[in-house]
C-alpha cells in the first residue's frame, strides 16, 4: 500500500538570474510502515526533496501524492499532522528561549488535540516514549545533551501522533554511541507506532541497518533505487560504489565487501 | 624518545556549580612522525586534552591544569603565554572540523597563507609566500592553484576548503597536527579523500598527527596506534591493529559496536551506562 | 536572578546599578527627601537667590532662590518619565517593524525597511527642532519628536536578529508543524531578540535624556517653572565662571544618569550573553 508517491518532481531555483535544477524528475513511492532512505552528498538534491515533501514550498512541477490524493500547496491542518519532522542539528531544532515541553506541545497546541491538562499528560508520555524523564519538559533545551536534544526532536515529532516522518540526516551530527542509541530508537518507534519513515542521509553505513529501501540520488536526478540489501550486494552505479566504499570500517567482512565493490569498480 | 609526552594530567573547571572535573590523570605518548588517535565520545575530555597542548587553557582563569606535558623535550608547564602562541602554528598546528568555517571570509587564501607563513619567517616577502603557498597547494592535488589562491574561502566547496587547511596546517612544516574530528562536517567520500591525504601529506613530512574523535572506524585505517578515554580516563591503549583485532575493555567494545556496519550487521543495543566502562586501563603491547 | 549576580560581580556594572539606584530613588522620593520639596514650581525667594553651595542648600541656589539639589531631583523625575515614555512607545513600533520585515522578508522587508531608512536618514536633532518649530514646545510635543526619531532604531536591531533566526531550526519545525505567523513571530523569535531589546532600552534611557535635555538646552523641550536638566544648564551658562553652580551641579546630574545607564547597559549585555 502506498502512502507518498513523487510523480515527475522537478524543482528550479533561479540564482543570480541562473536556472539551477535541484531536482529533475524525481519518482519514487513510499510503502505504508517502511523506511525508505533517500542518499545522496550535498548538493544531490535529498535536503529539497523533504523540503518539498513536508510542504515548505511546492514543485516547479510534478505532483506528490499521498494517499492517492495530490497534495495540494496549502495544505489542511490534518495532512500537515499526518507529515512530521525530524531535523539534522538538535542546536538549532529546539528554541533555547523555550522550555522542552513548549517545544513538544506546539504541535498538539496547532492541531488543538486534548485539552490543557491532556496535553501535559500527552508531552510527557511522548518524553517517555523517547526515553527521556517527562520532568525534562520544563527545562531549557540549553541543559540537554545532544543527543537527549534530538530525542525531544523525536518527541515533538512523535507526539501529534503522525503517520509519516521525515527524518533529515538525524543523527550526522552525533556521537556514534549516541547516533547507535537514536537509530535503535528511531526502529523501535517505527514497529510500535507503525511509522513510515524516509529517511535523508549521507551515510550508507546508517542506511545498511535501518532502511528497507533506498534512493539514490546524484545532482538531483535518481541515479539507482531499489531494496537495500539488493544495492549493497550489487550496486549498479559508480556513484553508489563509491558511497559505499567512503564509509569508515571497522571489521574484516567490512574490508572484504569494500574490496569487492573496489575490484568491480576498476 | 617522545615528541609530545603526558604524565598524569588532570583537569577542573571552577563554575557556578562547583568542580567539575574533566581529566583524572591520563598519560599518552606521541613519537616524532607517528599517527596516534584518541578516541572517545563528546564530554570524555579528547577536545580539552588537545586544547592543553595548545596552551589554549592555561589562559582560564577557571581552568586547574596539574600534570606534566612534554614538547620536544621541552616541559610546557614553564611555557608563557607567548611562548604558546610562538608555538601555534610553527611547531604544532591545527585542523578543525569545518574547513569553511575555520578559515576567515573575509580574506582570500593567498593572504591567509602569508599570515602563517610569516609566523615562522617574518621576512617572507609576497613573492616568496606565493610561491611557499603555491608548492603546498600543489602537493594536494588541486588542480587550479592560481585560481584558489585568489579565492574567498566561500567561494570554494568544502573539499577545497579541506586541502587548503591541510596545506596551510603543514606549510610550516610542524612537528605535530593535531586534527580535531577533520571532515566530520563534510560528505563521506570527501571526508575519506581529506583522511587519505592527511595521511600522505604527514608520511612525507615526517609529521606527527594526534586525532581526534568519537569513531574508532574512522581512525582504523589511519593511526598507527589508539588511545580510547572515557569520563577523563584512559581505559585502552594500543597500536591499532591488536585494539581492533583484540579490543579488550568493554568501553572499546561499545564505541566498536556502535559504528554502523556496511554488511549490516544491525543496531546494536549500548548501555547509557555500565560498571565495566569504568574498569581499569588495559595496554596493549607494541607500538611504540 | 542568575543575571543580577554577574552583574553584581563586575564592578563596573555594579557602579552603573549603583548610580541608575541613586537617580531612580532620588526621582521616586523626591517629594519626600528632597531639601525643600516646593521648589519644584515657580517660587520666589529673592532674600536667598544665586548663593553658593552651603550647608542650608547643598548644591546653591539659582537666580530666583530656589535650592538647586531639589530642582534636580524633580528634573529627574522629568528625565526618567521621558525616557520611560519614549521607550514604552519606540520600542513596541520598532520591534513589531523589525519582527515582521525579519521574519517576512520579501518585499514586505524591502517596504518597511525602506521606510525605516528614511527616518534613519534625518538628523535627529535637526527633525526634532523642525517639529518644535511647527508645534508647540511642549513636553508632550517634546516626547513626541524623541519618540520618532527612537523607534527606528529598534526595528534595525531586531530585524537583523530576526533575519537571523528565520533560518533556524526552530523556526523551520514550527513552520513545518503549521504554526501561525503571530505564534512564530512573538513566542518563538521574540523571545530570542529580548536580551538585545532589553540592553538597548537600557542603554538608551541615557541617551534620551541627553537629547531631552539638549532640546531644553535649547529652549525647545520642558518649559520653565517645571524644573528640567537641560534647561538649568541652559540657564545658568550665562551666569559662568562666577555662579558655576547653577550649570556644574546639573550638568554633573545629567553625566550621572547617562553613565550610569550606560554601564548597566553594557553590563546587562554581558549577563544576557552568558546566559544564553
Amino acid at each position: 500500500m502506498t502512502l507518498l508517491a513523487l510523480k515527475n518532481v522537478t524543482k528550479t531555483f533561479r540564482v543570480n538570474q541562473r536556472e539551477v535544477h535541484a531536482v529533475r524528475d524525481v519518482s519514487f513511492d513510499v510503502r505504508e510502515g517502511e523506511c525508505l532512505a533517500i542518499v545522496g552528498e550535498s548538493g544531490s538534491g535529498k535536503t529539497t526533496l523533504a523540503n518539498m515533501i513536508l510542504g515548505l514550498f511546492g514543485a516547479t512541477s510534478g505532483e506528490i501524492h499521498f494517499r492517492d490524493s495530490a497534495l495540494p500547496a496549502r495544505r489542511p491542518t490534518e495532512l500537515r499532522r499526518q507529515i512530521q519532522f525530524v531535523q539534522q542539528n538538535p542546536l538549532s531544532a529546539l528554541n533555547a528561549k523555550r522550555s522542552v515541553g513548549a517545544s513538544v506541545r506546539l504541535g498538539l497546541e496547532t492541531y488543538r488535540i486534548g485539552e490543557r491538562a491532556a496535553r501535559k499528560a500527552a508531552v510527557e508520555a511522548a518524553l517517555e516514549a523517547v526515553g527521556l524523564e517527562p520532568e525534562l519538559a520544563r527545562r531549557p533545551p540549553g541543559a540537554l545533551s545532544g543527543g537527549q536534544r534530538q530525542r525531544v526532536g523525536i518527541a515533538r515529532a512523535l507526539a501529534v501522533e503522525p503517520s509519516l516522518v521525515v527524518l533529515d540526516e538525524p543523527t550526522s551530527a552525533l556521537d556514534v554511541l549516541v547516533q547507535a542509541r537514536v537509530l535503535r530508537l528511531l526502529n523501535e518507534l517505527r514497529a510500535a507506532k507503525k511509522l513510515t519513515y524516509v529517511f535523508i542521509t549521507h551515510d550508507l553505513a546508517v542506511v545498511r541497518n535501518i532502511a528497507d529501501r533506498c534512493v539514490v540520488l546524484k545532482e538531483g536526478q535518481i541515479v539507482e533505487m531499489g531494496e537495500t540489501t539488493a544495492i549493497f550486494d550489487d550496486p549498479q552505479h559508480d556513484y553508489t560504489r563509491n558511497l559505499i566504499r567512503a564509509v569508515p570500517v571497522v571489521d574484516q567482512t567490512e574490508v572484504q565487501l569494500r574490496d569487492k565493490l573496489g575490484r568491480a569498480n576498476d | 624518545m617522545s615528541l609530545l609526552s603526558i604524565r598524569d594530567l588532570s583537569l577542573s573547571f571552577r563554575g557556578i556549580h562547583g568542580v567539575t572535573e574533566v581529566l583524572h590523570g591520563i598519560a599518552l605518548d606521541i613519537a616524532p612522525g607517528e599517527k596516534v588517535a584518541l578516541v572517545g565520545e563528546s564530554g570524555s575530555g579528547k577536545s580539552v586534552t588537545a586544547r592543553i597542548v595548545l596552551g589554549l587553557l592555561q589562559e582560564l582563569a577557571a581552568a586547574r591544569i596539574d600534570g606534566e606535558v612534554r614538547f620536544g623535550g621541552e616541559d610546557m608547564r614553564g611555557f608563557s603565554r607567548q611562548q604558546f602562541a610562538a608555538n601555534r602554528g610553527t611547531e604544532i598546528s591545527m585542523i578543525f572540523q569545518d574547513p569553511t568555517s575555520s578559515l576567515n571570509p573575509t580574506f582570500i587564501i593567498e593572504r591567509q597563507f602569508a599570515e602563517v607563513i610569516r609566523r615562522r619567517n617574518p621576512g617572507a616577502s609576497r613573492e616568496d609566500c606565493l610561491r611557499i603557498a603555491g608548492e603546498a597547494l600543489a602537493e594536494t592535488a588541486i588542480p587550479d592553484v592560481e585560481r584558489v589562491l585568489a579565492s574567498y574561502p566561500f567561494q570554494l566547496s568544502g573539499g577545497m576548503n579541506q586541502r587548503v587547511m591541510i596545506a596551510m596546517a603543514l606549510v610550516n612544516k610542524p612537528k605535530l597536527l593535531i586534527a580535531d574530528e577533520p571532515g566530520t562536517a563534510l560528505d563521506v567520500t570527501v571526508q575519506a579523500q581529506t583522511l587519505q591525504l592527511m595521511r600522505q601529506l604527514t608520511d612525507e613530512h615526517q609529521a606527527a598527527v594526534f586525532f581526534i574523535s568519537h569513531n574508532l572506524g574512522v581512525v582504523r585505517e589511519f593511526a598507527d596506534r589508539v588511545y580510547v578515554i572515557y569520563r577523563g580516563r584512559i581505559v585502552e591503549d594500543g597500536p591499532t591493529e591488536a585494539i581492533f583485532a583484540d579490543p579488550r575493555h568493554a568501553y572499546t567494545r561499545a564505541l566498536m559496536a556502535a559504528v554502523p556496519r556496511i554488511t549490516g550487521m544491525g543496531l546494536p543495543d549500548i548501555p547509557e551506562r555500565s560498571d565495566s566502562f569504568d574498569a581499569p586501563q588495559i595496554s596493549h603491547e607494541g607500538g611504540s | 536572578m542568575r543575571a543580577l549576580r554577574i552583574i553584581v560581580r563586575n564592578p563596573m556594572s555594579l557602579l552603573g546599578l549603583i548610580l541608575v539606584g541613586i537617580v531612580v530613588l532620588s526621582a521616586l522620593l523626591a517629594p519626600w527627601i528632597a531639601p525643600y520639596p516646593d521648589h519644584n514650581g515657580a517660587v520666589v525667594d529673592f532674600l536667598n537667590n544665586n548663593r553658593a553651595p552651603s550647608l542650608k542648600n547643598l548644591m546653591g541656589t539659582d537666580l530666583v532662590g530656589r535650592d538647586i539639589l531639589s530642582r534636580i531631583m524633580y528634573g529627574y523625575q522629568i528625565s526618567l518619565v521621558l525616557g520611560v515614555i519614549v521607550l514604552a512607545i519606540a520600542t513596541p513600533i520598532g520591534t513589531l517593524f523589525g519582527l515582521i520585515a525579519g521574519y517576512r522578508g520579501g518585499w514586505v522587508e524591502i517596504v518597511l525597511m525602506r521606510i525605516v531608512d528614511i527616518f534613519l536618514s534625518i538628523p535627529p536633532l535637526v527633525l526634532a527642532i523642525a517639529m518644535m518649530g511647527v508645534l508647540e514646545p511642549t513636553l508632550t510635543n517634546a516626547m513626541l519628536a524623541v519618540t520618532l526619531m527612537w523607534w527606528p532604531w529598534y526595528a534595525r536591531l531586531v530585524y537583523s536578529i530576526a533575519r537571523g533566526e528565520r533560518e533556524e531550526g526552530y523556526v523551520v519545525a514550527a513552520e513545518v508543524i503549521g504554526a501561525s505567523t503571530w505564534h512564530i513571530i512573538f513566542r518563538e523569535i521574540l523571545p530570542n531578540c529580548l536580551p538585545a531589546i532589553i540592553t538597548k532600552m537600557t542603554l538608551d534611557m541615557g541617551f534620551v535624556i541627553i537629547i531631552a535635555s539638549s532640546l531644553s538646552f535649547l529652549g525647545l523641550g520642558v518649559q520653565p517653572p517645571t524644573p528640567d536638566l537641560g534647561s538649568m544648564v541652559a540657564e545658568g551658562a550665562r551666569y559662568l565662571p562666577d555662579s558655576w553652580w547653577l550649570t556644574v551641579f546639573p550638568g554633573l546630574s545629567i553625566l550621572v544618569a547617562v553613565f550610569g545607564f550606560n554601564l548597566l547597559g553594557d553590563g546587562l549585555r554581558e549577563a544576557l550573553e552568558v546566559q544564553s
